[in-house]
């Protein structure tokens, strides 16, 4: 009893992806332990940065922010990295350990179904953490934004910008097969997001020379362009970071992917 | 008749990263690596028709596994010439991939916080199967490997055993004319392990789907293959019927008894004292010439057991004595 080529009905283009993904939402909701454990993340790091600010903020502003927005911005940016999930570990595991023997033979592509696995679990963790933040963000700073309208364009903007971030943690983790290890590259990628996209500060308090380096470079429409929804509704501003966002993703992904071709043919598996 | 697996000449050499000794010699190791090759497998040729059961044997770092990732199309050879089902592996890995089927022992490719059925179902997606033709598949598997009263539970809640038939389910669901097999009884207890053994084999026999079988463990081979190809450093040591390997190598069973006396004496024809402490006994049976029952029967007649255990002999100690075997040989 083997398979027969009728019996063989391929499905629509990308729809193998969609089953990846959404399977990966569904141990992501029963994987319980992780979600609460990043929206309690969440909470610790408003609520010190809240105390922080009012230290800092003697006269409750920093330039022409109030202390509510920087909190409220501080929201997006940290819901923005904490919904991507680190699938650079479980690529880097799957070349240290082997287990990309189990996934190179199926018919798709490795590269694509651990990027749709990072999707699937992102669109649960975001949504967790969409709430989370809301909740935690009015909680902590007595209230929503001054101008909550700028809040309408932080979704699409966020689910852009951490959709990006899968894929750029997924060439995070292809530096495994290179450097064996992908910690280095993911060290890089934090310290990136953290100082050049803006994720504590927005990137109007740097210096201009550092700023405008700052703004040409993807971390910032990642990370600072929805955040700065916080300060009020700008829909140009947001147009324009979403068509950062999206040349970006373009780039970012032919590169990736040109870099999972390029791992790949130098694969050397372990084991034997 | 097509063959399933041809291998020819098959090389694979790895370059493998040195480091050099001292400070020194570490700062040099930032600027300039230096490498080695190691050859895992060097000039290996077999063949295997379809329906054949083989098991495919050999010591830790003898280049079984690099064998199975070149045939399945994971790994690109140095040398030589494969052909799976009529394609060559690493050209044609994605239509490869819908005739061959790979278990790994130690690794998983079900979904740890989910029911085992839910990776069947997204397996039948990635394979392109037919809705209908897929729950009628499901359907004979699950009832076939016991699996009715596991698919509603969580794989991390499984068992070993239990998570391993299932890792057999979600591999042959999309019928694969070859399916490899990669120590799929390693860790397993006594009883989930002839499980394992006896579905592996009746579903082959009924199918007459090829298995490519490595293991450790005699015990596997000996219950499911009918031929056995063993190599060592790369190379082909021997390629027989495990029967005639059986006559040849493993009519032997290692027995451990534990005593209240502390020395077993026994003089029994094939049996030998291989390591002995104060109440504890390890013998070497040959089994054509003294059987497991009647050691037993001999054993019980002197002492007072508290423990007796019965194994095959390590796959080292074989592939010692074949190697040996093929060293005496002019």
């Amino acid at each position: 009893m083997t398979a027969t080529a009728t019996e063989h009905r391929p499905g629509l283009p990308g729809g193998k992806y969609l089953a990846i993904a959404h399977i990966a939402a569904r141990q992501a909701v029963e994987d319980r332990a992780a979600m609460v454990g990043r929206v309690l993340f969440q909470g610790l790091i408003l609520l010190i940065f809240s105390r922080l600010w009012t230290v800092v903020i003697a006269d409750g502003s920093l330039g022409s922010h109030s202390m509510r927005e920087l909190l409220w911005y501080l929201a997006i940016t940290e819901w923005v990295v904490l919904s991507p999930p680190l699938i650079h570990l479980e690529i880097e595991e799957d070349f240290r350990s082997g287990d990309v023997a189990y996934r190179l033979p199926r018919p798709v592509s490795y590269l694509g179904s651990r990027i749709a696995e990072g999707f699937g679990t992102m669109a649960v963790r975001g949504s967790a953490l969409a709430v989370s933040g809301f909740v935690w963000a009015s909680l902590l700073s007595g209230g929503l934004p001054p101008d909550p309208r700028g809040l309408v364009l932080v979704l699409p903007l966020g689910i852009l910008a951490a959709s990006l971030a899968v894929v750029c943690i997924a060439g995070v983790g292809l530096t495994a097969l290179w450097l064996q290890d992908a910690s280095p590259a993911y060290w890089i990628w934090q310290k990136a997001n953290f100082l050049l996209g803006g994720l504590m500060i927005p990137l109007e308090f740097y210096p201009a020379w550092l700023a405008s380096i700052a703004g040409k470079l993807p971390f910032a429409a990642m990370v600072h362009g929805p955040g700065h929804m916080a300060f009020g509704f700008a829909p140009d501003r947001a147009l324009a970071t979403a068509g950062a966002l999206l040349a970006w993703g373009a780039v970012i992904t032919l590169a990736v992917a040109a870099t999972s071709r390029a791992g790949l043919r130098r694969l050397d598996v372990n084991g034997g | 008749m097509q063959a399933a697996i041809e291998v020819e000449e098959l090389g694979k050499t790895f370059r493998v990263r040195t480091r050099r000794q001292g400070r020194g010699g570490a700062l040099r190791d930032l600027f300039a690596t230096e490498t080695r090759e190691v050859d895992a497998i060097r000039g290996l040729t077999f063949r295997i028709d379809p329906g054949e059961r083989v098991a495919f044997v050999g010591p830790n770092g003898a280049g079984k596994s690099t064998t199975i990732k070149v045939l399945s199309g994971i790994l690109h050879p140095t040398a030589g010439d494969v052909r799976v089902l009529g394609l060559v592996p690493w050209r044609q890995r994605r239509q490869l991939g819908f005739r061959i089927g790979t278990v790994f022992g130690q690794r998983t490719q079900l979904w740890y916080h989910l029911p085992a059925g839910d990776t069947f179902d997204l397996l039948a997606r990635i394979y392109d199967q037919d809705a209908a033709v897929h729950r009628r598949r499901r359907a004979h598997y699950v009832e076939a490997f016991g699996l009715g009263s596991l698919l509603d539970r969580p794989v991390r809640q499984l068992s070993l055993g239990e998570r391993m038939r299932c890792e057999l389910v979600a591999s042959l669901l999309h019928e694969p004319e070859i399916l490899f097999l990669d120590e799929p009884t390693i860790g397993l207890d006594v009883t989930a392990k002839a499980v394992i053994r006896d579905l592996i084999r009746d579903e082959s026999r009924t199918t007459g789907r090829t298995l490519l079988f490595t293991s450790h463990d005699t015990g596997d081979m000996e219950h499911v293959c009918d031929r056995v190809i063993v190599i060592h450093r790369g190379q082909l040591l021997l390629d027989q019927s495990v029967e005639a390997l059986r006559r040849g190598y493993i009519g032997r069973k290692r027995v451990t008894v534990k005593s209240e006396e502390e020395r077993l004496d026994l003089e029994l024809p094939g049996v030998r004292v291989v390591a002995r402490a104060p109440h504890s006994t390890e013998l070497d049976v040959d089994v054509a010439r003294t059987s497991v029952a009647d050691l037993v029967a001999a054993v019980l007649a002197r002492v007072h057991p508290l423990d007796l255990s019965v194994e095959d002999p390590p796959m080292e100690e074989i592939v010692r004595a074949i190697y040996s075997h093929a060293e005496a040989q002019p």
